[in-house]
């Protein structure tokens, strides 16, 4: 019955996508959005309005709670703010300078680093696939990373939940928990036809999607138009962004979102309470109190602002008394290697997301090391193909050439799960920003189980692409997503926060986004991401988790200007 | 040499021999390239504006219609620079897309990536020493300035540079390979965000909000552009006896 109903069944409890306006693609309602004084004590105040914060928001105002989101980027309008152009869209990464160390350093800002109303998800590729359930205890099955404090199964009705929001277009999915998609997959463009011919032959099985892009109209959400800059943010509406998927339902129900607005401290008092946050906007510091707070900044601005939130009781930031924060940070090893065929194959056309494997995901011990990678294909644009010509050594006119051949192409891109390791770390370096507070510095360096189980992704790609009968291959190293930075534990002197997401040591300050994740699989961040949000989401309304027992009788605060 | 098979005028096929010269290529017959030659003579991306949004069209043709001044390079470290582009980007004859132009503009406004990696200087400051350091190479090898030394020392330098080999007063101050990448990356950017540079390589441009319908194999849209010669390289490198 769901196979004949896919696409037309809509979410219960999220009207995003009605919200939306057929004829613009900005979110509607911004002028009577709910109004907070910074006075007024605010249930839930949230730092981050991308997948953790949003999700988070939403989820809390559906079941009464006054909220209001801290962002320190604008309010996108994607038809006044984004052109579909691959160098105009710079100004959609987060680009305050950070420090990059280590003997791995990873490169930010386009990379893997937003800002703005959506954030990341505003520029991510669309990929939305689940985690394993392996994921969960890595630790006890293959003797590295660690253990979450909850499973897959704890997750599994947030992921379905999250899927029919997006909502995700795909094959049925034959890895991880076997399961099937809210929306049909989308067709596919001549690269992949050949990445997955080549696949084939290889003896890999490839499937179309996971992709949170809408294949049909959902809602006043429109047909993707397969333009190919799902990288520099969706002017169509088509692809999911918590701004379209989540923005309009939270605004709808009472949520405010301010814009613009830097966190630089969270303050707790003496009884080890957190207050409210105080944040600088149009220049002018100011603090909002707030019964209690959710840090869902990512995994370099959580650890930084939590390190930057220093008090009696907590001198080295709060919730570092264990020398926890920023800690474990991982980034996905994500090689790409590009293969050359005789027929135009125009990667620029379609989603650069469109067909994925997970055969190597679980750890097979005969490939020499722990856990696996996926493989997605990724299609550049132009800067981003020359990007990698150059990574393959190529200069001057060998460069052009490769260049001009740039519609022969077709690129497939691993996604490696590299461990957890406890200095790879985020730390305040000694200069400060422009706002005055000490920037971040990332240091990261690769153990060997990454450097093998990178080579072999590579080494993958490239079988993949001589089974395909290509004439040529390029290939470039690089990272993909952050994930951890602030991990959940299920003891203090390990992690950063609880099961239910809170601070160990501050009962009502909770970190909900991708540095709560103790591993990071072999899937894309953004849908475990937004599940977390809703699992927390769902205990905090369902009182299971209470950031203040007995607060809820104050009297009703918030106006609709 | 390169196999028969293969794809002749592809770099990593051609083992030790030079890339095959760009000037075989037919001239661009509609609209322009960098050096009017490409894979595309009877495409130009620019007849497609029209179609584009608004805000893009804006964007795009700002690039063609106002190229910055020079603002944040003095002019020593521009005419380096832009001499060093030049060998990068293989552009030896006009037309030449401006690209240190777009350069110092980011420059001169802090339009940064949002990395800087620990043992490396701010992008600026990495852009300023690497023009001292061309030029400072040029001079060993006895010419006045980078952008004076004849054409095969320039080539060199910048060969070195890109290897991360250069030693010296100021080069000592970088690390030079992760020099390389920081310059590399704003020059590749320019380069390829340039309407010219589509119509080289036949990239469908903005595309909104009309989109893609045909989405396979050797499919194009009607205003998309056919390929040079309307042969693959590979068969007609063989029916020409070229290799």
């Amino acid at each position: 019955m769901r196979a004949v109903l896919k696409g037309s069944l809509r979410p219960k409890d999220n009207d995003s996508a009605y919200l939306l306006d057929v004829h613009r693609r900005g979110v509607p309602g911004r002028e009577r959005m709910c109004r907070y004084q910074d006075s007024d004590e605010v249930d839930m105040l949230i730092v981050g309005c991308g997948a953790g914060g949003s999700v988070l928001a939403q989820r809390l105002a559906r079941a009464g709670w006054r909220v209001v989101v801290l962002e320190r980027g604008p309010f996108w309008d994607p038809d006044s703010d984004w052109v579909s152009d691959e160098e105009g869209s710079s100004h959609l990464y987060w680009n305050d300078k950070r420090i990059v160390g280590g003997s791995d350093p990873v490169a930010m800002g386009k990379n893997n680093s937003g800002h703005g109303v959506g954030g990341s998800m505003v520029h991510y590729a669309g990929y939305a696939p689940r985690f394993h359930p392996s994921d969960f205890d890595v630790k006890a099955r293959d003797g590295v990373g660690a253990d979450w404090p909850i499973g897959y199964w704890d997750l599994k009705p947030h992921f379905e939940r999250v899927e029919r929001e997006l909502p995700v277009a795909g094959q049925d999915w034959p890895w991880g928990d076997p399961h099937r998609y809210p929306h049909s997959p989308h067709p596919i463009g001549g690269a992949a036809e050949r990445a997955w011919a080549g696949a084939r032959a290889h003896g890999i099985e490839m499937r179309v999607g996971p992709v949170a892009i809408t294949n049909g109209v959902f809602g006043n959400r429109p047909h993707c138009i397969y333009r190919g800059f799902c990288l520099q943010g969706c002017k169509v509406n088509a692809k999911a962004s918590p701004l379209v998927t989540h923005v309009p339902d939270a605004i709808e129900h009472g949520v405010e979102i301010r814009a613009d607005a830097m966190a630089v401290r969270i303050e707790v008092d003496d009884a080890g309470r957190c207050t409210g946050v105080t944040y600088l906007r149009a220049g002018r510091e100011r603090f909002q109190r707030a019964g209690a707070v959710a840090v869902c900044g990512y995994s370099i601005e959580s650890p930084r602002l939590l390190l930057n939130s220093t008090s009696s009781g907590f001198p080295a930031g709060v919730g570092n008394n264990a020398d926890q924060v920023g800690r474990y940070l991982m980034v996905q090893g994500a090689p790409q290697i590009a293969g050359r065929f005789p027929e135009l194959l125009r990667m620029y056309k379609a989603p650069p997301p469109e067909v994925s494997s997970e055969h190597f995901y679980e750890t097979d011990q005969a490939r020499g090391f722990a856990r696996g990678f996926s493989i997605q294909t990724v299609s550049p644009l132009p800067i981003g193909w020359a990007e990698h010509v150059l990574a393959d050594g190529h200069r001057g006119a060998a460069l052009r050439e490769y260049m001009r051949d740039y519609n022969h192409w077709s690129v497939l891109g691993a996604l490696c799960e590299l461990l957890p390791q406890s200095e790879n770390r985020v730390t305040l370096a000694g200069e400060t920003d422009q706002f005055d507070m000490p920037i971040a510095r990332f240091d990261y360096s690769q153990c060997d189980n990454d450097r093998a189980n990178i080579a072999y992704a590579k080494q993958t790609m490239h079988d993949i692409w001589e089974a395909a009968g290509a004439q040529d291959v390029l290939s470039i190293d690089r990272y993909a997503h952050l994930v951890g930075g602030c991990r959940m534990g299920t003891n203090a002197d390990a992690s950063v926060i609880d099961q239910d997401h809170r601070v160990w040591g501050v009962p009502n300050l909770f970190v909900c986004d991708g540095s709560v994740m103790p591993t990071q699989g072999s899937a894309n961040p953004a849908l475990t991401i937004m599940a977390l949000a809703s699992r927390l989401g769902e205990r905090l309304t369902a009182k299971r988790v209470t950031p203040q027992p007995g607060h809820r009788a104050n009297a009703p605060l918030g106006a609709r200007a | 040499m390169a196999d028969e098979a293969k794809a002749g005028h592809l770099p990593n096929l051609r083992g030790t021999a030079a890339p095959a010269d760009p000037y075989r290529l037919p001239r661009q017959r509609r609209g322009q390239t960098p050096q009017m030659h490409g894979r595309y003579p009877d495409y130009d991306v620019l007849d497609e504006i029209a179609e584009w949004d608004e805000l893009t069209r804006g964007v795009v043709l700002g690039r063609l219609d106002d190229v910055p001044p020079r603002r944040f390079f003095t002019e020593p470290e521009w005419n380096a620079l832009t001499a060093f582009c030049d060998v990068v980007l293989a552009q030896d004859s006009d037309p030449r897309i401006p690209v240190l132009a777009y350069i110092d503009e980011k420059l001169h406004v802090g339009r940064l990536d949002g990395f800087q990696y620990a043992d490396m200087p701010d992008d600026r400051d990495t852009w300023r020493l690497v023009a001292q350091g061309l030029d400072e190479a040029a001079q060993a090898a006895g010419a006045a300035s980078y952008e004076s030394a004849p054409c095969e020392v320039r080539a060199r330098i910048a060969g070195e540079f890109s290897d991360g080999k250069p030693r010296g007063d100021v080069w000592d101050e970088l690390n030079v390979a992760r020099a390389f990448a920081v310059v590399m990356r704003s020059v590749l950017a320019a380069f390829y965000s340039h309407p010219w540079a589509w119509n080289e390589i036949g990239f469908g441009g903005p595309a909104y909000p009309r989109g893609y319908a045909r989405l396979g194999i050797d499919l194009g849209e009607a205003w998309e552009g056919g390929e040079a010669l309307d042969v693959d390289p590979v068969s007609d490198v063989k029916d020409r006896g070229l290799e």
